[in-house]
């Protein structure tokens, strides 16, 4: 077991408005998550509610724009995520 | 799904897709080492490398706190086998700096703005800890620094958690973090240690790579 999720149903404070502003960011909709809260690796940093936006900004400007296209992408993730033993 | 990452690297029929696989395991394992880059622009390049490292942050706070998957999926990756040695630490360095990575100006100012939040606190790790834990990662991972010794058994303990973040994060579990715990931190000062280190790792994975590429 790891360290404790704050997730959406439980937050309040910064934590929420974090997550609110976190929910309203454009998404394709493959990776909208099913359960309709914010996704569950944002909620995975909700122990630094001020370090979502800076970790999720720096992924803006990597997944949303180029060079490399998003099956490129796509495939270092998930060669990257193999290699770190990591199902996400 | 990719069972084999190695085999995609090596053996895929598609030379861009051989190359921008390589170059995620090179991130991901051994940074210090020059990467291959035919077939790519130098704009490729640097958004594989940064790419790479950036995920490797999510796999760690994953680990970190065992994140659920968000949606069902066909073919689930196989479980982590704790047994699975560490990635190694660098067998040598290189001078790196961001610099490099100006070229790709947003990510670069995104990257530093994380820095800053991170290592440019003092609570719930000191200031002069996140230095030492940057320090030991940066020297795990190639990048050319001071040696990190650690002041107190705590000082020790962190480091320790650090290179399982660094090296090994399938490992991260509660028997992990015990020590630290025992000490009397929380999970607010846990989650802390992982993210000063995971974050000294994208930094260095990026750093060191692009540098590596100029041996």
């Amino acid at each position: 077991m790891g360290l404790a999720i704050a997730g959406y149903a439980e937050s309040t404070g910064l934590l929420r408005e974090t997550y609110d502003r976190m929910l309203q960011r454009p998404l394709p909709p493959i990776y909208r998550p099913q359960h309709g809260g914010p996704a569950g690796i944002i909620q995975a940093h909700g122990l630094d509610p001020e370090l979502i936006p800076k970790v999720f900004g720096t992924s803006t400007t990597l997944n949303g724009v180029g060079p490399l296209g998003w099956a490129d992408r796509e495939l270092i993730n998930a060669i990257t995520s193999r290699l770190n033993q990591c199902f996400y | 799904m990719i069972a084999d990452p190695r085999a995609v690297a090596s053996r895929w029929p598609v030379a861009r897709v051989r190359v921008l696989a390589e170059l995620a395991v090179i991130v991901t394992e051994t940074p210090w080492l020059p990467a291959p880059v035919t077939n790519l622009t130098d704009d490729e390049v640097l958004h594989a490398i940064a790419l790479s490292a950036y995920f490797g942050h999510l796999n760690r706070i994953a680990d970190a706190v065992g994140v659920p998957l968000d949606y069902t999926v066909r073919h689930l990756p196989p479980h982590a086998e704790p047994a699975t040695p560490p990635l190694v630490a660098a067998s040598r360095t290189v001078v790196a700096t961001l610099d490099r990575l100006a070229k790709r100006g947003p990510t670069a100012l995104a990257l530093v703005a994380w820095r800053e939040h991170v290592f440019e606190r003092d609570a719930p790790l000191a200031l002069r800890q996140r230095a030492m834990i940057a320090r030991h990662v940066g020297a795990l991972l190639g990048h050319a620094v001071d040696g990190a010794t650690p002041a107190s058994s705590i000082d020790a303990m962190l480091v320790e958690l650090a290179e399982v973040v660094t090296l090994a994060p399938w490992k991260l579990c509660a028997s992990v973090f015990a020590p630290l715990r025992a000490t009397g931190y929380d999970d607010a000062a846990l989650f802390d240690a992982c993210v000063v280190a995971s974050t000294a790792g994208v930094l260095s994975r990026i750093t060191v790579a692009l540098s590596a590429l100029d041996r």
